[in-house]
């Protein structure tokens, strides 16, 4: 007997309390899609930051931008998901934007490192070119400047001078 | 011509193809200032997209199109955000000498990123679902934007001048700040009236 009494007055608990189980619930669920949808939103911010450190880097993102617009389109879902209350749906797309964002900026990391190590080695060729084509153009210059001035000396000195007869 | 005459041709001429072969060295150093100033360009096309055709006399459970483009001439990669706004005949829009967007709240938004000197482009299918009429105001309560029902509770009062409910859909472009880290209106704004019949 006692232990039905004890059933029923836990049961009447419960039901009193499950407004605000379910209150609770629904409010966690609010504060995870909106922390998931700010991690998102800064994921998505830090990839772009990479992918742009990448392009100036000198690299073609075309690729990258592609995958970033993916993420994009994840995110204003997950927003729109968020402003009809579909807090689930919301942390479903923020999560899977996350993950591209996480990913794009990873290959946009390396893509700036391989293009910096390649455009540094392009830069010193480049830099090594110009010095060697300057220095060949002033020593062949000074050859040039010799050779023209001993042909101008002995031309001079080959014209005989003629000895004008005076009329007077 | 004097020898003196012949040098100075030399020195000039062995001048000129020195900074021709430094060319290369210094096109690394000497930095090129980019001409101009940078801009984005944001423009709304009618269904068939042309300029011609837009959506204006719209009835309820009906789909309408138009394209939504976006173009980056800022001089990188950029992060916009379009927000889509609706508003009634009296309810504000951006200002375009503060460079303030509209306050009302976005209904749908576009999150997308823009190469330098290419275009995003974008379908856009709007749905008016529940409206009420009564009397001399119509409530769009809410509206469906590429298929994702928003909820808008829009009132607007009958324009007997014009004979209709008038509503504006408008499109704001935002522009990612990287040194705010936030987004910041780009004071750009297109929008198209639509007229709702008593009907």
């Amino acid at each position: 007997m006692s232990t039905l009494k004890f059933a029923v007055v836990f049961l009447a608990i419960l039901v009193c309390l499950y407004p605000f189980l379910v209150f609770e619930s629904l409010a966690s669920n609010e504060d995870v899609a909106t922390l998931a949808i700010n991690q998102a939103e800064d994921v998505v911010a830090s990839a772009y930051e990479a992918v742009l450190a990448a392009e100036q880097a000198g690299a073609n993102v075309s690729s990258l931008i592609v995958e970033l617009n993916d993420a994009g389109e994840l995110l204003a879902e997950a927003h729109a998901a968020y402003r009809l209350s579909d807090f689930d749906g919301a942390i479903v797309s923020a999560n899977q934007c996350s993950a591209i964002g996480e990913s794009v900026k990873n290959e946009a990391d390396n893509l700036r490192v391989a293009t910096h190590g390649s455009r540094v080695m392009g830069s010193w060729l480049t830099v090594a070119g110009s010095l060697v084509g300057v220095v060949l153009v002033v020593f062949g210059s000074f050859w040039g400047w010799r050779v023209f001035k001993r042909r101008y000396y002995r031309e001079v000195l080959r014209v005989k001078p003629e000895v004008a007869q005076d009329e007077s | 011509m004097s020898l003196e005459d012949y040098r100075t041709l030399f020195f000039a001429g062995s001048l000129v193809v020195v900074l021709i072969a430094a060319a290369p060295t210094l096109g690394l150093v000497v930095p090129f200032a980019r001409s101009g100033e940078g801009f984005s360009e944001l423009w709304l096309l009618g269904p068939n997209h042309m300029a011609e055709d837009y959506p204006f006399a719209i009835a309820v459970n009906e789909d309408y199109r138009v394209f939504l483009g976006v173009g980056n001439h800022m001089g990188c990669s950029e992060y916009y955000t379009v927000y889509v706004k609706f508003r009634n005949q009296t309810e504000p829009l951006p200002s375009m000498s503060d460079s303030e967007p509209s306050p009302l709240p976005p209904v749908y938004e576009f999150r997308f990123f823009v190469v330098d000197g290419e275009a995003w482009e974008s379908l856009l299918t709007f749905e008016l679902l529940d409206v009420s009429v009564e009397g001399d105001s119509a409530v769009v309560a809410s509206i469906a934007m590429n298929g994702v029902a928003c909820s808008v509770d829009s009132v607007s009062i009958w324009d007997a001048e014009n004979d209709g409910f008038y509503y504006q859909l408008f499109f704001e472009l935002w522009l990612y700040n990287r040194t705010s880290q936030d987004f910041e209106y780009h004071n750009r704004f297109v929008g198209i009236w639509l007229k709702l019949s008593a009907s």
